[in-house]
């Protein structure tokens, strides 16, 4: 009965996406989240923990989770991985230090069987700040060319700003409704 | 004894892969030319809507069956800016498409650097290379013939490679078929010297 209510909630294309948003501590996946959700920049701190939030972009709707991204909670991150459509992986673009962490994150999550047809895009972000790495920068030190079975797409966004997180919703809707 | 039927079973049931790179400059075209031969070669195969397509900043990727094997497609990102990104591909590529934007005069110069640039790489020493000129169908568009006399000083770092020149209007979908039937014998042709890889599905 649940499986034939799901298939006519899919025709009405009301089924929920889901989506993550990952990343190491500090790259802004809060902040990002809620300027997709209420689209105002809000004060965060430190998630412990997870934020879910329903964002609806046009005639989708995602379920959002924003996980938080310090050392010791990123071996969770792994509980949330089933059925995820796709992933949002934040970086700081200013943090050139720990780009290289943010890659090994990156690449031992994509190995990951549950995430295997998971779509993914990279958000450079802080691209507000000045001296920032640039997208290609930013694309060669995460190692994205490795990445050959898996559709991505990187943005320039500056979460504060409101700038490139809408180009990349676009692509991402496309996306997904493709997927399926 | 299951060890040896399973072994034998994926013995027969796996296809030769290869790999083509789409390049060229961003809005050549690229993207739209791989979701039109998706939509030709793929069985149930709902595409994007051609006229939608973004910029890639990224990659895209297609497999199609033919011909007995599998061919698998990587689109990349065309800006200036990713076009470093290219040649981390070229190893394991076993064909390039080079897409040329017919209507933008203006960077014609621009995009035979690029594929000067292409052709001219090690890694891609006598990889077949399929040109096209896109966009045949838009009105004042340069015409196949025009495109391939201005992109005929790369030729000498084309080299000995098989190519094939085509106009195309990847949109309408005009003269892809003839294009990758081409290229699947070629890749084949010379897989001795760049073998397939295996896929199992």
């Amino acid at each position: 009965m649940g499986g034939l209510l799901s298939y006519f909630s899919s025709l009405f294309g009301t089924k929920e996406r889901r989506i993550l948003i990952l990343g190491l501590d500090g790259a802004g996946k809060t902040t990002i989240l809620y300027r997709l959700q209420v689209g105002e920049v809000v004060t965060t701190i430190p998630t412990i923990g997870f934020n879910v939030e329903t964002v609806q972009y046009k005639n989708l709707k995602f379920q959002v989770w924003d996980l938080g991204g310090q050392t010791s909670i990123r071996p969770y991150w792994r509980c949330y991985y089933s059925n995820t459509d796709a992933i949002i992986y934040v970086v700081d673009s200013m943090d050139r230090e720990r780009i290289g962490i943010s890659k090994q994150e990156l690449m031992s999550m994509l190995e990951e069987e549950e995430l295997r047809r998971a779509i993914l895009v990279v958000f450079a972000n802080k691209q507000d700040i000045q001296g920032c790495m640039s997208v290609t920068e930013v694309a060669n030190s995460l190692g994205l060319s490795a990445i050959k079975n898996r559709k991505y797409q990187i943005f320039k966004t500056s979460a504060v700003k409101g700038e490139g997180l809408d180009e990349a919703m676009e692509w991402l809707s496309t996306a997904i409704t493709q997927q399926k | 004894m299951y060890t040896l039927l399973s072994g034998l079973y994926r013995y027969y049931t796996q296809k030769e892969k290869y790999s083509a790179l789409i390049l060229g400059l961003d809005n050549a075209g690229k993207t739209t030319y791989l979701e039109q031969i998706k939509t030709r070669f793929k069985k149930d195969y709902t595409g994007l809507n051609l006229n939608k397509i973004t910029t890639t900043v990224g990659l895209n990727i297609g497999d199609i069956q033919i011909a007995g094997v599998e061919l698998n497609f990587w689109d990349l990102g065309g800006q200036q800016e990713l076009q470093s990104l290219w040649d981390k591909y070229y190893a394991e590529s076993h064909a390039v498409i080079f897409v040329i934007d017919s209507s933008d005069r203006e960077r014609m110069e621009e995009s035979k650097q690029a594929l000067e640039k292409v052709v001219s790489s090690d890694a891609l020493a006598g990889v077949p290379l399929l040109l096209l000129a896109n966009k045949q169908d838009l009105e004042g568009c340069l015409t196949a013939e025009e495109v391939k006399e201005i992109f005929s000083t790369v030729s000498p770092s084309v080299g000995q490679r098989d190519c094939l020149f085509r106009g195309v209007s990847a949109l309408k979908g005009t003269g892809v078929d003839q294009g990758i039937h081409w290229l699947v014998e070629r890749v084949k042709r010379l897989a001795d010297r760049r073998p397939p890889a295996f896929g199992n599905d």
